[in-house]
């Protein structure tokens, strides 16, 4: 991997810019049948909670027009299984692994956090408190700012590692909330989670999603979570993870140049498994068209105004 | 080893209500009875793949039995021969031949293509199994059952009693005469699974094999989308994808189902 698509995110050096999105990936072991987990950037682990836990009643997803709504409701086998067999496993292939925590109360984040740090075995933990698909925890934790910045101190105190926090792109004041959670500790933001969605089977008259509601993922929300990166990163200094419908690669150099640090593709691991890695090729291929030297340049390039300094707005040998 | 494959059309034959793909696999592509396609359908906004179980043709070449229920199936029954489909496969749990003196096949509308596939494998374990099919009437069938009676012993069912016995596949599988210790193996409706399994009690559950059908994203165990209940007390749900489709009876819970 040449020198061009490494990058530094909260102080972790990772091979490219392309991570895989929480609960996308499950812990590797589905998708490393698929493609090699060594050549992404970085891996963000499917939420683990303190104890087991079994998610939510089937139907759990449905489509929707360029999208998926999904009530998975954090399905895993818990922080003892995870750290004793999935952790050690994924973290065996050299690149970065974001833990993505979840939990009912804020002792249960700050324990998981705490535990996957001393693991030795994680560069960061993501803070998970904007999940649609569970009624206590999950998006509770962020409904004001005040709430979400004592979470986050509280983690901050027993984390010793990066923390990024996930945050759902239905926040009334996305900036305040951004702005907050960075005073209470975050080193880092991942931007966004799905959006709060349903629908409704009208030949029966009954919601779609045994959970009645869920999360919109995949391309129809792309255009929500870039205004989300931008706007954060208008906001604040510290890294953005950009996520959100990402679906090839202009779909990451759009999240890149809107403030994004790193990406990380979900959805579109269920149709292409191999799309994270089509991603890096990629940008790889516009920043040799496009002249840039090191993919760091174009992180908020679209809030300084664009390509137009020295040439890097043509084609090499266009003039 | 699952992979994705991009495989060409064919031949196209068309039997009542679904339709069939023969596809051209490259060599050395291996699938179990049960076992599913991944598939990439088209239409406008759709970005998932379905899955579709394979089945066989008369020949024995792998192919898909697709029923028009929804726009990827739709869109999937109107490709024509010469284009191609872009799938991953095989995935899932397939179904697993029992030591039984007597094996019984339960076939609800296009549930019957993963049977047929399976079929075809006991033939060549020299079984001949006995096939319960169900559809809602005789146009339904097609001229499947006359290629199908020389593969096994058949039996058809319509709702309105155009051909065969009026009733369901499980209504007709009721009214046979069955050893005790028959293994059973279906695929088909919700309703028609969870009927049969109530019928079975619990030593029959431990003998019939059941391939459900759920809405997939990953197909690949991943997302646990596709989560259906399950007996293990340590578990609660299992994932239709890649624990099944086929389960054993018994490993379901059908309270929850």
């Amino acid at each position: 991997m040449e020198a061009g698509l490494r990058t530094e995110l909260a102080g972790i050096r990772m091979q490219n810019p392309v991570m895989v999105c929480s609960g996308t990936w499950g812990n590797g072991r589905e998708y490393a049948e698929w493609i090699d987990p060594g050549a992404l950037g970085g891996i963000i682990t499917k939420s683990v909670t303190l104890r087991p836990c079994p998610g939510n009643p089937p139907p759990r997803i449905w489509e929707t027009p360029s999208g998926m709504l999904n009530s998975i409701g954090l399905e895993n086998r818990g922080l003892a299984a995870f750290l004793e067999e999935d952790l050690p496993w994924i973290a065996g292939f050299g690149v970065p692994v974001f833990v993505n925590v979840a939990g009912f109360s804020e002792e249960e984040y700050a324990e998981v956090a705490a535990e996957v740090c001393a693991s030795g075995l994680a560069a960061a933990v993501e803070l998970n408190i904007s999940c649609p698909n569970v009624k206590k925890g999950g998006l509770h934790f962020s409904s004001s700012h005040e709430d979400a910045a004592r979470m986050v101190s509280r983690v901050r105190e027993r984390a010793d590692l990066p923390v990024f926090v996930k945050l759902s792109p239905r926040l009334n004041d996305l900036k305040g909330m951004c702005a907050a959670v960075a005073r209470a500790g975050a080193d880092g933001l991942s931007l966004v989670n799905t959006i709060p969605a349903m629908s409704i089977d009208v030949e029966r008259a009954v919601p779609r999603l045994g959970n009645v509601t869920g999360g919109l993922s995949g391309p129809a929300m792309h255009p929500v979570a870039v205004l989300a990166v931008w706007e954060a990163y208008q906001s604040v200094g510290i890294p953005i993870v950009g996520m959100g419908g990402i679906w090839g690669w202009e779909d990451a150099v759009e999240m890149i140049m809107a403030g994004a640090t790193a990406v990380a593709v979900g959805t579109v691991n269920f149709v292409d498994p191999g799309a994270p890695l089509a991603v890096v090729e990629g940008i790889r291929g516009f920043m040799t068209r496009k002249g840039v030297a090191r993919v760091g340049e174009l992180v908020g390039l679209a809030h300084r105004g664009g390509f137009r300094d020295e040439g890097k707005g043509r084609a090499p040998g266009s003039g | 080893m699952p992979a994705g494959y991009v495989a060409q059309i064919v031949e196209k034959n068309v039997f009542g209500c679904a339709t069939e793909l023969v596809l051209d696999l490259p060599r050395g592509f291996e699938a179990h009875p049960g076992q599913f396609l991944h598939v990439r359908c088209g239409g406008d906004g759709r970005i998932l793949r379905r899955p579709f179980s394979l089945t066989v043709s008369q020949r024995g070449e792998l192919a898909l039995l697709v029923r028009p229920a929804g726009e990827g199936s739709r869109w999937l029954c109107a490709r024509r021969v010469g284009e191609e489909l872009d799938f991953l496969g095989p995935l899932g749990r397939g179904f697993s031949i029992l030591d039984a003196g007597e094996h019984v096949l339960v076939a609800g509308g296009a549930g019957i293509a993963p049977l047929r596939f399976l079929a075809l494998d006991m033939r060549k374990r020299k079984l001949r199994p006995s096939l319960c099919w169900g559809m809602e009437n005789e146009e339904d069938y097609g001229t499947l059952p006359e290629i199908l009676a020389g593969e096994c012993d058949l039996s058809l069912a319509t709702r309105d009693g155009s051909a065969g016995f009026e009733g369901t596949a499980l209504d007709l599988l009721f009214s046979q005469a069955r050893t005790e210790s028959a293994a059973i193996y279906a695929c088909g409706p919700r309703d028609m699974l969870s009927g049969m399994a109530r019928w079975l009690g619990e030593a029959g559950r431990e003998r019939a094999q059941v391939s459900v059908e759920e809405r997939m994203a990953c197909g690949v165990g991943a997302c646990r989308g596709c989560a259906v209940p399950v007996t293990d007390a340590g578990a609660t749900y299992a994932a239709a994808c890649r624990e099944g489709p086929v389960f054993f009876a018994r490993e379901l819970d059908w309270e929850r189902m």
